[in-house]
């Protein structure tokens, strides 16, 4: 059913490639799906042993095991060409990776049980590589494949936050003396390091070693080929590696005492587990990738090595399975252990899903386009375009290139510089707190992120006003400003309402708050948004004054500190109107005229809004301080919302009479008597259709139609009227001149009598026009 | 009091404006409707945002937006009742179609900025401890709000959205939706009538939404799985913004004035054949764009041979263009257009070219032809009866033009090509035309023209008397 999902219908129709069928292939899906189910069973044992076992022991003893069964088969140095001293510099770096490898991987497996393991760790090359494809390229594949790598995620992110595993809460302890060597212990405390749990950092540190295991994977696939064959370098591999790992072991084993009561009783155990998990999954997976095709080897084995996976964690602890265990453990113990939970079945059946959408052949990957159709009429489209398209400039190059563009203007200068300023205490905010666990800080840090997005948006907006026109914006971007300061216009009203209903719900109910962090925060921001203000309010016609230019500088320097000292780990807890507010700085909006910038005001509301919060915040903590006012808070946030509302309106007034292509308003008068003007040229009878709009702030297009006599020469009034509406602010022009003559051709070209009725009329109104100028 | 007095009246103004047009959408039955379901949404919002808070779930409160979309979207509708009610006025010369793509535009980001917050707030607390969801009326409210948002959306025809969601390319859930089923349809068949069609994307969401809930539902009422209230309204955060990300794309295109690309082969092929008709040299400046949805308006520059007919070429680009752009404005563009009376006066006469004239005409005429330049175009009385001649002259003396063309303009102007159709209007009247002319006109004189006239013409009047015609230039400024 889930291998359905990716199937389109041109493959149902067996129009695109076709599969062997089934039936053909029976025995080696039983060979796999047995194989797999074997591993499992191995995967599990070794689980058990490397609780007395040591992992660099564990796998040198499989390494070497499998090394003399494969020498035994494979007989890598009595036939094929013999290896050069090159090669065999190549292959011992190949066996340190290898083994670096395999000993990340069963510490993972130390670390989250075999369940876990298997899941997240099994997954063939062909699924990972798919995965990367879907996150890190544009054409990933179409939707289904989007779907996959979406379900692959959401099982990993089940596996690291709905896995409520038990052990989770034995390993956080975390007792010093139960791991028994530098590297598990260096590896321990990386991970305690990274502030997750045990299990959690297991689970990530399988994650990478899987995608580390698939570009090791395809990297030595070149070796291989030197070498002579896959066969023969594993077999290589594994007596390379067990070399290296011989000096290790041999330091271990003098320096620390073995657990292991009797060796002899591990021997079945270790003859199982290198045959099941080294030998037997490797020959049965060369055999079915030469027999079936490799995505629909990993569908199959993925799907058997993760069921049985979940069938023997949920039986491994039954005592029905004791007896096929080798290893005796006490029972209480094993009870708790990585047990299975809603998390992992869940994830479990996203990996399966994933895996089999992942690795299904995409059909549809590419995008052809419609060339013509050929002789017999079926359509032709060329797949060439696609790849010869994607010349895209590298990352580093784009971002280097915008970052000069952003610089060069004044305006994006700005917004950059302030975006940065605002990110750096955010960050240095968000740092503190999650340093002294305070959870105030760390909300408010993510509202000042939040607010950063509304720069952001500005940001890009001011860089795209200054691209080139293209054909489909043939105007030029300017606009884009336009709609960016609507936007955050609309934003700052989305803000204003949520806080006016927060606030009203705390004046019905107010809260007791802890002020103890409020003041250091909301001054810092405060400064932060003085230096916003005094960048920006140039973008208003406002007069701001040079008395918080002349505080910023030592105040932000001065900030820096005052704010690491006070904030101990007080919790801040939903202070109201979290830095919106606005000042009742009545602000005449743009009727100035002369470089109405939107976007600039927007984000000058935005970092105003910001300010005032702030100094909203801190009059309400020293209210409440001072008097135990606990209704001032929220009593100043319904004050700032209503301001930060009154105080967009006339922005997105003004934004939607240039969206709405009113005649701009500064302009209206000029144009009025420049039209005048225009009736009174020589030769011209009329105009009609007058359209004059903004276009962006400093363009303003215009279209009209004149009525001319017909001995006028027609350019010499073009060029009147332009010079005229130039006069008048009108940059963008088009002047449409029309005779008598003009009529006499439309109705004579024009098809339906409604068009002939209308052209006509339009000719009889224009000669009524002329006799009203004659008379004149 | 005096300037107190008129902010109160324009105050005043703007309710008394409201009231009235208020009251102009009112007077339509259909629109009885709309306020109608406006109220109940209201009144169902009002219920949900109760049981929001009641329940304490994010996830219901993400699904209540769009409950408050459905609300803005009835707005939308009102507005564009209203819009089709308005003609254009002085201020708004385009009318007031843009009105409805603003609103579309404006409630797609708000309902957006609404999912922002959602996001934001669940970015704030998670770390934070997981807030107790109660269940209680989780499923009543998801049931509500998807039986009235479906009522809402399929009994009231809402003109833009509907557009728009056709318009707007697929949005990720649509894709993925189309994808699912197309493989469904693979194994049975039957559905493909109903699976196969474009979804609506907003009983997409709709449904999405009220599916995630009752899996929230489910899971905090079997397992207490209260991180699940989080997941799902981050999913449902989502899927709104994959759906209303396409829609605000879209009518976001046409605030800024951009070509729609699905109208850009087309016009491209009317550009192309208005760059050949007779006597064109090229187009350029051209904007196009949509006024409101689907209406085009449109401008552009064609640059005409200085020996053109302004007028007919101006009918016949308009003629073309006209069928698709609907608000066209086509500014006929000529070089050095002080110098077609000069020519027209040099090829009226018999030997037009220096080398050709044994009369020593060739510097003579730029003398004698001034003053009637002068006097002409800077009185502008009509003192010749129409100006043909230049424009045909383009290959033989003027004569023979007047012959060819007066007759084809009379015939013209009579309407045969009533019913020829579109297509075929121009070319057989260019074609005409250049027969006519080809005839009568002197092989010789066809070919001297084009092998000297061209370079020599502006060549002489630059070195000769460039002085001369610059101050005649400035003379025609006003």
């Amino acid at each position: 059913m889930e291998d359905k999902y990716s199937s389109n219908v041109l493959s149902g129709g067996k129009l695109g490639m076709v599969e062997v069928p089934n039936s053909r292939l029976t025995r080696y899906i039983v060979l796999l799906v047995v194989t797999k189910v074997l591993k499992a069973l191995g995967i599990f044992e070794s689980y058990d042993i490397l609780k007395v076992v040591h992992i660099v022991q564990f796998i040198f003893i499989l390494k070497l095991g499998s090394a003399v069964i494969l020498l035994f088969f494979q007989k890598p140095f009595s036939s094929g060409k013999a290896i050069s001293k090159r090669q065999w510099i190549k292959l011992l770096k190949h066996a340190v990776f290898s083994c670096i490898i395999s000993l990340l991987g069963f510490f993972g497996l130390t670390l989250c049980g075999p369940l876990r393991t298997l899941l997240l760790f099994e997954h063939s090359d062909v699924v990972v590589i798919a995965l990367l494809a879907v996150l890190f390229t544009s054409s990933g594949g179409g939707p289904s494949k989007t779907r996959g790598a979406a379900l692959f995620i959401i099982a990993v992110i089940c596996l690291l936050l709905f896995d409520n595993d038990d052990l989770m809460a034995k390993m956080a302890e975390h007792p010093e003396g139960h791991h028994d060597s530098a590297l598990t212990h260096f590896l321990y405390t990386a991970i305690a390091f990274l502030g997750v749990a045990d299990h959690k950092g297991g689970v990530v540190l399988l994650v990478a070693s899987l995608c580390l295991k698939v570009g090791f994977h395809t990297a030595s696939r070149k070796l291989s080929v030197e070498i002579g064959g896959a066969k023969r370098l594993y077999a290589l591999d594994n007596l390379v590696s067990a070399v290296v790992l011989l000096p290790w072991v041999i330091v271990l084993s003098a320096t620390t005492e073995s657990k292991v009561e009797s060796w002899s009783s591990l021997i079945l155990p270790f003859g199982m587990i290198i045959l099941s998990v080294m030998i037997l999954e490797f020959y049965v997976e060369a055999i079915c990738n030469t027999k079936m095709e490799t995505p629909r080897c990993a569908r199959y084995g993925a799907v058997a090595l993760f069921l049985s996976a979940l069938l023997l964690a949920n039986f491994w602890t039954h005592p029905l399975t004791d007896q096929l265990r080798s290893m005796s453990k006490p029972a209480q113990q094993l009870s708790t252990e990585h047990v299975l939970s809603g998390g992992v079945i869940v994830s479990a059946v996203f990996f399966i899903m994933a895996s089999s959408i992942l690795s299904s052949p995409s059909k549809k990957g590419q995008k052809g386009t419609l060339v013509g159709y050929s002789p017999e009429g079926t359509p032709l489209y060329n797949f060439m375009g696609d790849a010869l398209q994607h010349t895209s400039q590298s990352l580093p190059r784009f971002i280097k290139d915008s970052l000069k563009q952003i610089l060069e203007e004044y305006d994006s200068r700005q917004i950059f510089y302030f975006l940065c300023l605002n990110l750096a205490f955010t960050f240095v905010e968000l740092f503190y707190g999650v340093w002294t666990n305070s959870l105030g800080l760390i909300s408010d840090g993510f509202h000042m992120l939040f607010d950063c997005s509304a720069l952001v948006l500005g940001l890009f907006a001011a860089l795209m006003t200054r691209w080139k026109a293209t054909r489909i914006f043939s105007y030029g971007y300017g606009r884009v400003e336009i709609l960016s300061g609507f936007i955050n216009g609309l934003f700052l009203m989305v803000i204003a309402f949520f806080v006016f209903v927060e606030s009203v719900t705390r004046v019905l109910d107010p809260p007791n708050i802890n002020t103890d962090m409020l003041t250091p925060v909301s001054v810092g921001g405060l400064l932060v948004n003085l230096v916003g203000i005094c960048a920006f309010s140039h973008a208003h016609a406002h007069a701001h004054g040079g008395k918080g230019c002349s505080s910023n500088d030592h105040g932000h320097s001065h900030h820096g500190h005052s704010h690491s000292e006070h904030s101990h780990g007080g919790h801040g807890h939903s202070h109201g109107g979290h830095g919106h507010g606005h000042g009742g700085h009545g602000h005449s909006h743009g009727s100035g005229g002369g470089g109405m910038n939107a976007n600039m005001r927007g984000v000058f509301l935005h970092v105003l809004a910001d300010t005032l919060g702030s100094v909203g915040v801190i009059i309400s903590t020293i209210l409440i301080r001072q008097f135990g006012w606990l209704i001032a808070d929220p009593l100043c946030s319904l004050f700032i919302a209503t301001l930060i509302f009154l105080s967009v309106i006339p922005l997105l007034k003004d934004a939607c009479e240039v969206l709405l292509l009113r005649i701009p308003q500064e302009n209206e008068k000029d144009l009025n008597s420049a039209l005048e003007k225009i009736e009174k040229i020589e030769g011209v009878l009329s105009y009609r259709d007058p359209h004059f709009w903004r276009h962006s702030a400093n363009m303003i297009a215009g279209t009209i139609h004149l009525q001319i006599m017909s001995d006028v020469v027609e350019q010499r009034i073009i060029q009147q009227v332009t010079a005229i509406l130039k006069d008048a602010g009108v940059n963008n022009l088009s002047v449409q001149v029309e005779k008598e003559a003009y009529f006499q051709h439309m109705s004579g070209l024009s098809t339906g009598f409604q068009e002939v009725l209308a052209m006509t009329q339009q000719m009889e109104s224009m000669k009524y026009l002329k006799d009203g100028t004659c008379i004149m | 009091q005096g300037t107190i007095h008129p902010f109160r009246k324009t105050h005043k103004s703007v309710f008394g404006k409201l009231k009235q047009e208020f009251r102009l959408v009112t007077s339509d039955r259909r629109s009885w409707r709309i306020l109608l379901f406006g109220a109940l949404n209201l009144l169902c919002t009002g219920c949900l945002l109760m049981w929001c808070s009641s329940t304490n779930s994010m996830a219901l409160t993400a699904y209540t937006y769009l409950t408050i979309f459905d609300l803005f979207s009835l707005i939308t509708c009102l507005i564009s009742s209203w819009v089709t009610m308005k003609k254009p006025s002085q201020l708004y010369s385009f009318g007031f179609d843009r009105l409805e793509v603003l609103a579309v535009f404006a409630s797609t980001v708000l309902v957006q900025l609404g999912a922002l917050f959602i996001l934001k707030e669940r970015c704030v607390c998670l770390p934070l401890t997981h807030t107790q969801t109660h269940s209680g009326r989780l499923l009543v409210g998801t049931f509500v709000a998807l039986f009235f948002n479906l009522l809402t959306l399929l009994s009231v025809r809402n003109k833009p959205f509907t557009y728009v969601s056709e318009a707007a390319s697929s949005s990720w859930l649509q894709e993925h939706v189309a994808d699912l089923s197309r493989s469904l349809c693979g194994v049975i068949p039957g559905l493909s009538s109903v699976l196969l069609p474009r979804m609506n994307p907003f009983v997409l969401i709709n449904m999405a939404g009220a599916l995630s809930l009752c899996i929230t539902y489910m899971l905090i009422e079997i397992n207490n799985y209260n991180a699940v209230d989080t997941a799902s309204a981050v999913a449902i955060a989502l899927m709104t913004f994959g759906t209303m990300y396409p829609m605000s794309v879209y009518s976001g295109k046409v605030l800024l004035q951009t070509t729609p690309s699905h109208v850009i082969g087309q016009l491209d092929k009317l550009l192309r054949e208005v760059s050949t008709l007779e006597g064109v040299l090229e187009v350029r400046n051209e904007h196009f764009w949509t006024v409101g949805f689907g209406s085009l308006a449109g401008s552009a520059h064609v640059r005409i041979r200085r020996d053109a007919n302004e007028q007919l070429v101006l009918a016949h680009v308009t003629n073309r263009l006209l069928p698709l752009v609907s608000t066209l404005t086509v500014q006929i563009f000529k070089d050095d257009w002080t110098r077609p009376l000069l020519s027209g006066t040099l090829s009226s006469s018999p030997s037009p070219v220096p080398p050709l004239g044994p009369e020593g005409y060739a510097i003579p005429p730029s003398s004698s032809a001034l003053p009637p330049l002068l006097s002409d175009p800077l009185t502008s009385t009509p003192s010749k009866p129409s100006s043909p001649p230049p424009e045909f002259a383009f290959d033989t003396p003027g004569r023979n033009v007047q012959q060819v063309v007066l007759p084809a303009a009379g015939h013209h102007a009579h309407g045969p090509y009533g019913g020829l159709g579109l297509a075929y209007g121009a070319s057989p009247y260019a074609g005409m035309l250049s027969q006519g002319v080809a005839r009568p006109g002197m092989p010789s004189s066809q070919s001297y023209r084009t092998a000297f006239g061209a370079p020599t013409l502006p060549l002489r009047f630059g070195t000769s008397n460039p002085l001369a015609s610059q101050s005649q230039y400035r003379q025609y400024q006003p």
